[in-house]
């Protein structure tokens, strides 16, 4: 007979308080019911349920009820353990819809072909005993990108001679990382610049979150590179400006080809706002611009032209 | 270039529809033009389904769907008067498809080269497309085959039906 959770914890979370113990699963499909205190038996393993992951945009908490934080019983290390959840939502960008689907078994195909490569998160997907592929995930040690970005006081121009082309660096090869995805025929699905984290031990950039996936058959990466375009303007911008966010003045300058094709308010030339950008780097912008009148196709063609952006970092001596 | 050999791009929508019509009443009497209609299958993404069982079926769907709406084609073709074996029509399948036979087969990242591709070895001499008409949102994000084909084809003629 299995032992139950709290013989379990008992034995190997001696410090866990006994008023919290709670169930033992090894069917995960029910996640609703999981909860802190409750231990999942995955293969030869148990994890401790600690709580809920929750998704933190615009100020809001998203619950991630599927997404569990916990603590491996026998190796006392601390796991996101992702149950099955499917869903097809509604994504919106700008003034379209676009409809994702979640599906484990991408991530879990994705985790396979990344192992033990420290530009994606590491992983792996144990099979509970309903079948269901459950993603046991390491913590990615560092910091959101984003987050680093936002938290540095200090003016945008010493910001972008001093710092931005260490962070450009990073990012084309965090950009060639996508890439080889692409060229196993396989997309990210969800590239977000809080999808991307910087490792506090090396300074790499490592992507998260393999889990959504899109139908677009005539440019099936067409959403990775999009992806791609947002993250690349708010490192060039140190952040992200809109034309709600500029002076009376600025804004007087600012015409609609100098924003982005998909969301009208957001300036993606941003030479205007710092006359200090190089063309070739305006000209990677601009290419996500509504002006734009041919797009990129590939990551590679993005990525040339970032190289060529950095050539030119080089001789303006930034 | 060979003005005699004719192929039409097809995925069953009203817009590759519209290229059949034209391309029928342009050269449905004159009976020395050889006209193809080629459909690229378009499987749909693995990813998208629960299981694999429910991803072939809907593979199979489409496949039957794509290959009525062929024969429509061919038929309405011949309707217009070209001879019935100057019409042919060639369904070309994914390389990704559960249910492949074929030994030729799309690599599936691109819809317009593969059409161009089958222009190419086939000695076609114009390309019919159909354009759906989309924002340049649309185009961005999605991309568009009829653009795509503008764009890299060299050598033939390109008759875009909007």
């Amino acid at each position: 007979m299995a032992p139950s959770a709290r013989e379990l914890l008992t034995r190997l979370a001696p410090d866990f308080p006994a008023r919290h113990v709670g169930e033992l699963y090894d069917d995960t499909s029910e996640f609703m019911r999981i909860g802190y205190g409750d231990v999942m038996v995955l293969g030869e393993r148990h994890f401790l349920v600690l709580r809920d992951e929750a998704e933190r945009r615009f100020g809001m908490e998203d619950p991630k009820y599927w997404v569990k934080r916990c603590r491996c019983l026998e190796t006392g290390g601390r796991n996101i353990v992702k149950l099955v959840f499917h869903e097809n939502f509604p994504m919106t960008i700008g003034s379209m819809v676009v409809t994702c689907t979640r599906s484990p078994r991408k991530e879990t195909r994705i985790l396979d072909l990344v192992r033990g490569d420290p530009r994606f998160m590491q992983g792996e997907t144990i099979y509970d005993v309903a079948g269901n592929p459950v993603r046991i995930l390491d913590l990615v040690a560092g910091k959101r990108l984003d987050e680093k970005i936002e938290a540095l006081e200090m003016p945008h121009r010493d910001y972008f001679h001093d710092l931005f082309p260490t962070v450009l660096e990073r990012f084309i090869e965090a950009c060639q990382a996508i890439k080889w995805l692409h060229d196993r025929n396989e997309k990210h699905g969800d590239v977000r610049r809080d999808h991307l984290y910087v490792l506090h031990d090396s300074g790499q950039y490592c992507w998260i979150d393999f889990d959504y996936t899109f139908d677009f058959q005539e440019s099936p990466f067409g959403l990775d590179l999009f992806g791609l375009g947002n993250i690349i303007q708010f490192l060039v911008g140190m952040g992200q400006h809109t034309t709600q966010s500029v002076s009376p003045a600025m804004r007087a300058q600012i015409t609609s080809d100098d924003c982005s094709i998909m969301f009208p308010n957001r300036i993606v030339n941003l030479q205007k706002l710092f006359p200090y950008i190089p063309l070739e780097l305006t000209n990677v912008l601009r290419r996500f611009s509504l002006a734009a009148e041919v797009y990129y196709d590939t990551a590679g063609e993005l990525i040339d032209d970032l190289c060529r952006a950095r050539q030119a970092l080089g001789r303006s001596g930034v | 270039m060979n003005t005699d050999k004719i192929l039409i791009a097809y995925d069953g929508s009203d817009n590759a529809q519209r290229s059949v019509a034209y391309v029928a009443a342009m050269v449905g009497h004159d009976g020395t033009r050889q006209v193809d209609v080629a459909a690229i299958e378009r499987p749909a993404d693995r990813d998208l389904f629960a299981d694999d069982a429910a991803w072939k079926a809907e593979c199979q769907r489409r496949n039957a769907a794509m290959r009525d709406a062929l024969a429509q084609a061919r038929a309405m073709l011949v309707a217009a008067g070209i001879p019935d074996g100057k019409v042919g029509t060639r369904f070309v399948e994914s390389c990704r498809s559960p249910l492949r036979e074929a030994t030729e087969c799309s690599i599936g990242t691109s819809i317009a080269l593969e059409v161009l591709r089958l222009a190419e070895e086939g000695g076609y001499g114009t390309v019919v497309v159909g354009r759906r008409g989309v924002s340049k949102q649309e185009e961005f994000l999605f991309g568009s085959v009829s653009t795509k084909i503008i764009h890299a084809a060299k050598g033939l003629a390109v008759w875009v039906v909007a």
